[in-house]
């Protein structure tokens, strides 16, 4: 069954023809299709000016592929550029505008002839059945040097002695029928002509773009791991390095004795500790005056570093860790603070309470730690009737030391 | 039908149709070339008398066109010679035609010299005092500037001359061409604006006169084939015309913005001057206009094959190229003429545009006329 098949499917039909110059292969492909021969395709070192048209070929339909994948490459060029540079990542550069068009001109351009050379190649692979292959179909030896071949098909009713002669007059070099095995031309795109290879190969850029599909979709608050390509380290000595030759051994020396440290200030001759306080509180003298630009200075420190915990009036009633049921703060409006000398509660926002107080030093300037004394003071002032009666039942006439301060 | 109608009697062979000789076709044409020519000269000479400087812009414009026009078919013509290019074959005679109007170019570019002080400010007197001038007069001052002008378009003409009629000295043309055309742009159109300079400017310029000359060939070539003339141009001299005006117009383009972008982008303040006046004027409409004209329309029109070998689309993408052409011509020479203001357009740049067609005319149809039989009868379509 399957021989008989194969002897009808192997009825020679068709045929080829060979010749020495383009010229001639033209004039045959135009008497052949003046004579009603199907031209099946003509095979040539080079192309042939005007062999479209004598063939008959229609216009070819990959320009419209070229122009998709062009628009393809002009928005995706556009689109990369415009949501990196205005909305993923807004920067201004150079004072231009975010989208800034005519800077985006040449990478736009370049990728759509890019995406538009390679995609019209591709659609020329994919709509022509082209794919690599081993078994390469043998069509005649001189295609690819000097000779300029056609296939044609038999016109019913005209034998191939007719053809023969008939070229030959033409100028063909030999003309001959070709045998060829139809079972053999695999309709199936994994046909024999195919290596499974080639078919692998082909699904590593698939595979690449799918790994690539993460980047997508990274966490951005997470760090990026850096690649440390030697210029975190540099060559010169840092300076908590060892060192070789210096004294200590180390990069960093410490300041000659008696080295005072400045910033235009006179240091502090004070420790912490309620003895330094209270020897503040005697040598030390407020330097700025009340006046009203000294006084508002004072009352904005206050409202930023202090009132948190103090009250906005110095009463502890609008503090926010009282309500909180923490420890109370000192009462800064009580006559225990209102006794105290301007130097004592300067040692306290510089080196902090005996309880839970911090000293503030480091955060507030000495100028605003004395000028937030002048503040404390009118609030000492504006609070003085009211709590008086309650304040002096409840404290000693005196200072106690036992009661300490807790500021 | 009427019996009793009298018919005259051809005194041609009657066995043939009859057609009108080429002479008789050139006659129609030199006609209306004549009648546009003296009414571009009427305007151009109301407008040197009412508005000089505005008039001498336009000459120089118009000049400087015809110029292109000429060196456009002569750098075509080169090119093919030392290519050996065969496709050309059929549209060749036109080619040939268009030097014809370098000797008149010449002569208008010469008759700056009366006009000089209105266009450039290097003419005027107070340059010696200017900062930014005096320097630069050793290369820009009448004598010399002038000369040079007769200089290069002497060489053009020789040169020319000899690829014309004998074929020879392609390579030598393009050579000599390579080096006045770049001095040719800085000297008669850079040099408008005193301080401004781009060291594109001449392959802009170039691009644009070879865009033009594309177009100008094509619009011959497609003329002459509808009377007749040149039967053996067939539909491939048109799509390769097509590509070739498809391909320079994006040469253009690209050109353009290589100019435009690296000035835009570096903003350095020498050289803005004329591009901001560009972007934030009433010059603005015809700044995006110009890259329209020469790029936008020609690559829309022409980006498919068929619409490259189709006649009418050609013609009007070759005629838009032409508007595009003057217009960036216009956007080059005006605003510094102009000092700035507002665009203007009237009876100069009319006469202007109407003198490059007739004298384009005059001084090529002759010329075409020499390399064909005149009296070779031609059957109109």
């Amino acid at each position: 069954m399957k021989s008989t098949d194969r002897t009808e499917l192997m009825v020679p039909t068709r045929f080829r023809a060979s010749f020495a110059a383009p010229g001639l292969l033209l004039e045959a492909v135009k008497r052949l299709k003046l004579d009603g021969y199907r031209v099946i395709d003509t095979y040539t070192p080079f192309p042939v000016h005007g062999m479209d048209e004598a063939i008959g070929l229609k216009p070819s339909r990959l320009p419209r592929a070229c122009l998709a994948f062009a628009l393809l490459g002009l928005a995706i060029a556009l689109g990369v550029q415009i949501w990196t540079s205005a909305y993923d990542y807004p920067l201004v550069v150079g004072g231009k505008p975010l989208v800034a068009l005519p800077a985006f001109v040449p990478v736009a351009f370049e990728l759509t002839v890019l995406l538009a050379g390679l995609g019209v190649v591709a659609s020329l692979f994919l709509v022509s059945g082209m794919r690599p292959k081993f078994k390469v179909p043998n069509l005649h030896p001189g295609v690819n040097d000097d000779r300029f071949v056609v296939a044609a098909e038999i016109r019913p009713g005209a034998n191939f002695e007719v053809v023969q002669s008939m070229l030959a007059d033409l100028g063909a070099l030999e003309t001959e029928l070709l045998v060829e095995d139809r079972l053999e031309k695999g309709s199936s795109i994994l046909d024999r002509e195919a290596t499974p290879l080639a078919f692998i190969l082909a699904f590593v850029p698939a595979i690449l773009a799918l790994a690539a599909l993460p980047l997508l979709n990274r966490d951005y608050l997470r760090r990026n791991v850096a690649w440390d390509g030697g210029m975190m380290a540099p060559v010169a000595y840092q300076s908590f390095d060892a060192h070789p030759s210096l004294p200590g051994g180390q990069v960093l020396q410490s300041p000659p004795k008696g080295t005072v440290s400045r910033l235009g200030l006179v240091p502090l001759a004070y420790g912490p500790g309620k003895p330094q306080a209270e020897r503040a509180g005697r040598e030390l003298m407020n330097p700025f005056q009340p006046t009203q630009e000294n006084f508002s200075r004072g009352k904005l420190v206050y409202e930023r570093s202090c009132a948190a915990c103090h009250g906005r009036e110095g009463d502890n009633n609008s503090s926010v860790i009282v309500a909180r049921g923490l420890l109370a703060p000192a009462i800064l409006v009580s006559p225990v603070v209102k006794n105290m000398p301007d130097g004592q509660i300067f040692h306290v926002t510089t080196f902090g309470g005996p309880q839970k107080m911090k000293g503030l030093g480091d955060l507030i300037s000495r100028d605003d730690r004395w000028k937030v004394i002048l503040y404390i003071r009118e609030l000492q002032k504006a609070a003085g009737p009211k709590p008086a009666p309650a304040a002096a039942a409840a404290a000693p006439s005196a200072p106690a030391p036992s009661t300490g301060v807790k500021p | 039908m009427n019996s009793n109608q009298v018919f005259t009697v051809p005194s041609r062979d009657l066995t043939r149709p009859q057609f009108p000789t080429l002479a008789e076709i050139g006659e129609k044409f030199r006609l209306a070339a004549v009648t546009l020519t003296g009414l571009g000269f009427l305007m151009i000479a109301i407008g040197l008398a009412t508005n000089p400087a505005h008039a001498w812009a336009n000459v120089l414009i118009t000049a400087f066109n015809l110029a292109c026009v000429g060196l456009g078919g002569l750098f075509l013509l080169a090119i093919q010679s030392t290519t050996g290019a065969r496709w050309s074959d059929p549209i060749l005679k036109a080619h040939r035609a268009m030097p014809a109007l370098l000797p008149i170019a010449g002569l208008m570019m010469l008759s700056l010299w009366f006009g000089a002080e209105y266009l450039y400010p290097w003419a005027r007197p107070e340059a010696h005092s200017d900062h930014l001038l005096h320097g630069r007069l050793i290369w820009l001052n009448r004598p010399f500037f002038f000369g040079r002008i007769l200089l290069f378009f002497s060489l053009w003409m020789l040169v020319g001359r000899r690829i014309v009629q004998h074929g020879k000295g392609a390579a030598v043309f393009i050579l000599v061409f390579g080096v006045t055309f770049v001095v040719a742009n800085f000297d008669w159109i850079m040099s408008l604006e005193a301080g401004w300079y781009s060291t594109i400017f001449a392959i802009y310029g170039f691009s644009g006169m070879f865009l033009q000359g594309i177009a100008i060939v094509t619009i011959s070539a497609i003329v002459l084939r509808r009377v007749g003339l040149l039967p053996e141009i067939s539909k491939a001299q048109n799509h390769d015309l097509g590509k070739l005006l498809f391909a320079f117009s994006c040469f253009w383009a690209y050109i353009w913005l290589s100019q435009f972008l690296l000035i835009w982008y570096a903003n350095i303040p020498e050289e803005t001057g004329p591009i901001r006046l560009m972007l934030n004027s009433r010059w603005t409409p015809f700044f995006y206009l110009n890259l329209v004209l020469n790029f936008g329309l020609p690559f829309v029109l022409l980006l498919q094959r068929k619409a490259k070998t189709n006649e009418t689309v050609l013609m009007v993408a070759c005629f838009i190229v032409l508007a595009g052409h003057w217009l960036d011509l216009y956007l080059m020479v005006l605003p510094p003429v102009l000092k700035g203001a507002a665009p203007a357009f009237g009876l100069s740049e009319a006469g202007g545009v109407l003198l490059q067609f007739g004298l384009g005319h005059m001084a090529c149809w002759p010329v075409f006329m020499k390399d064909v039989n005149p009296e070779q009868e031609v059957p109109q379509r």
